[in-house]
């Protein structure tokens, strides 16, 4: 009888705890999306209403409406975005795939090189590539914030590669080499395909990393139209006194929906990719 | 195969592993290597952003950068304080995310959705997360103010968290973890499912409680995988910026300016690059030092 009660409790506990994490965890998106669908005004009401009592997609209105340079930075962001998903795609799907394959001796520096590239703050590059991009002309421009955002992506993403890479067997290739099939044919036609799942991981991820990014954007580029979402956003709409916070809220909404949407349907490959990666990397 | 064709065939992989690594190499070398070593070396000279406008070179000024830091009665707060972020941090979300592990790991009904929705914090961009609960603390209409008034009964009425000196660096610390306990608790949940079941089974049989076979299976079993998610979330924290800048940058009266900020202000805002490369030098070696000295315990613990 002891026993069953005792156990009991514990799963009662087991949940309420549960319970409490999940709420910390998702309370503040839902508070954020109620949020965009109240008036300004109701937003600051005090106490605050748990359902909006006015529902209404105003904000959405005004910032789809209103001249505003919102879509201009989150049409940056895409572009600079897909554009270092795509780079870190092929940089790191080559160096992935030689240090799976080739043994070469040079292979462990290489990848505590990589380690450690990952470990330096990012203001301490910043400080540097601030001139370093001026006396080459790719300060304020994509390509130069691409190539760098490319950097810091560059390392994660060639270990989790190399790790999709290890799970194909050698076998196959051999098999395409005794064909005559050359080391470039070899890679592209054959093993490429069989790693499909890590392209997508990997892509997937340096595209949400480069989605996030602030630093960069906020050094590398000067001129407005040029911006990214995160900097646009904190340029635009913070800092001002008198916040309209149903708007703040809506922008939010609509900054993470893409990644929203990104996670949801390729979580399987996510989910999968990071995994490997740290727990091989 | 055949000792003729071995050799062919190795100076032609290594060729082909010199092809293909080249881009990586390249990439990070010109933008990341090379960029730490030239902040390194502007650290001791005398560098502003006047002279990048009329393009003139920076200057040796033996030392004086971190002369003036350390003579800086901000400088050591700001080090203590950027380590009991790190720490406090890092060991909530460790425990935080290892509850959360363990019960989705327990047959929880429910458990594959609920680790699905869980992860949506950490696809959230960075700059979202501190607006959304910037939004939440806001001093006068925040619902954090409101729940602080409901469960102490009205006696606080007036709780500003980002506006406190003692407070606010706790509630970026909560964006944080809110953040980062998502790809914390997906990690350790891999580690989870990698510890052999048939064992923890006989020590159920040898009746083992449910503490014991915690700490002396299932941890022991996942020492690596917690292994690297500690030191990426150690570099992460230490690394964070976004997130501080956002909220409250650097306030109020410095109680959040942790190195990051530091060296963002120095740099870019009071525009002395040199200044600004001392203090992430500095930064950079307190960040190697913590991430050797945290390797070297936990592989200490492995050969006991």
């Amino acid at each position: 009888m002891k026993r069953k009660t005792a156990s009991r409790l514990a799963s009662a506990g087991k949940y309420l705890l549960l319970l409490l994490l999940l709420l910390f965890l998702l309370f503040p998106l839902y508070w954020m999306l109620i949020t965009s669908f109240k008036t300004n005004l109701e937003s600051y009401l005090y106490p605050p209403t748990f359902w909006p009592k006015d529902f209404t997609v105003e904000s959405y209105i005004k910032l789809f409406t209103e001249n505003n340079l919102f879509f201009v930075y989150y049409k940056n962001n895409f572009i600079v975005s897909g554009a270092v998903a795509l780079i870190t795609l092929l940089i790191s799907c080559m160096a992935g795939y030689a240090l799976s394959r080739l043994h070469v001796k040079f292979n462990p520096a290489l990848v505590a090189l990589l380690t450690a590239s990952q470990m330096f703050p990012v203001v301490s590059r910043l400080i540097s590539l601030y001139s370093l991009l001026q006396s080459v002309d790719l300060i304020n421009t994509f390509p130069g914030l691409i190539l760098a955002i490319t950097a810091a992506q560059v390392a994660f993403s060639t270990m989790l590669m190399s790790s999709f890479f290890d799970s194909v067997p050698v076998s196959i290739e051999d098999a395409a080499s005794v064909d005559g099939a050359g080391r470039f044919r070899t890679m592209f036609t054959i093993s490429l395909p069989l790693v499909k799942g890590g392209l997508l991981a990997v892509g997937i991820y340096s595209f949400l990393m480069a989605w996030d990014d602030f630093l960069h954007a906020a050094i590398l580029i000067q001129s407005d139209e040029l911006r990214t979402l995160s900097v646009g956003i904190s340029a635009r709409y913070l800092g001002e006194l008198s916040y309209d916070w149903s708007l703040v809220n809506t922008i939010s909404i609509i900054g993470i929906l893409p990644m929203l949407l990104l996670f949801f349907f390729f979580q399987k490959y996510m989910v999968k990719g990071l995994v490997a990666g740290a727990v091989k990397g | 195969m055949q000792r003729k064709m071995h050799f062919k065939k190795a100076t032609g992989d290594r060729l082909f592993w010199l092809m293909l690594i080249l881009p990586a190499l390249a990439i990070v070398t010109a933008f990341i290597l090379i960029p730490i070593a030239d902040s390194v070396r502007m650290s001791f000279t005398e560098y502003k952003m006047k002279n990048i406008l009329r393009g003139t070179p920076a200057t040796w000024n033996s030392f004086e950068n971190y002369i003036k830091l350390f003579r800086n009665k901000q400088f050591l707060p700001t080090i203590y304080r950027t380590f009991g972020f790190v720490v406090l941090v890092v060991l909530s979300q460790f425990l935080l995310g290892m509850i959360l592990a363990l019960i989705l790991n327990s047959n929880v009904r429910g458990a594959r959705l609920i680790r699905s929705v869980m992860m949506m914090p950490w696809v959230v961009p960075t700059v979202i997360s501190a607006l959304i609960w910037l939004w939440i603390f806001q001093s006068q209409y925040g619902l954090f103010k409101y729940l602080v008034n409901v469960f102490s009964f009205g006696r606080v009425t007036d709780f500003a968290m980002l506006n406190n000196t003692r407070f606010a660096l706790a509630g970026i610390g909560i964006a944080a973890l809110w953040k980062q306990i998502p790809l914390t608790t997906l990690l350790l949940l891999a580690g989870l499912q990698n510890v052999p079941d048939d064992m923890l089974e006989a020590a159920t049989i040898d009746g083992a409680g449910y503490f014991t076979r915690l700490f002396r299976i299932v941890i022991p079993y996942m020492r690596s995988v917690i292994q690297v998610i500690l030191t990426m979330a150690i570099i992460e924290n230490f690394k964070q910026f976004p997130l501080i800048w956002t909220m409250t940058g650097g306030g109020p009266s410095n109680s959040t300016t942790t190195l990051a900020v530091m060296s963002y202000r120095e740099a870019f805002v009071s525009q002395n690059l040199g200044s600004g490369a001392a203090v992430t030098t500095i930064w950079m070696l307190l960040m190697i030092v913590v991430v050797w000295v945290f390797r070297k315990c936990m592989k200490r613990q492995e050969i006991e």
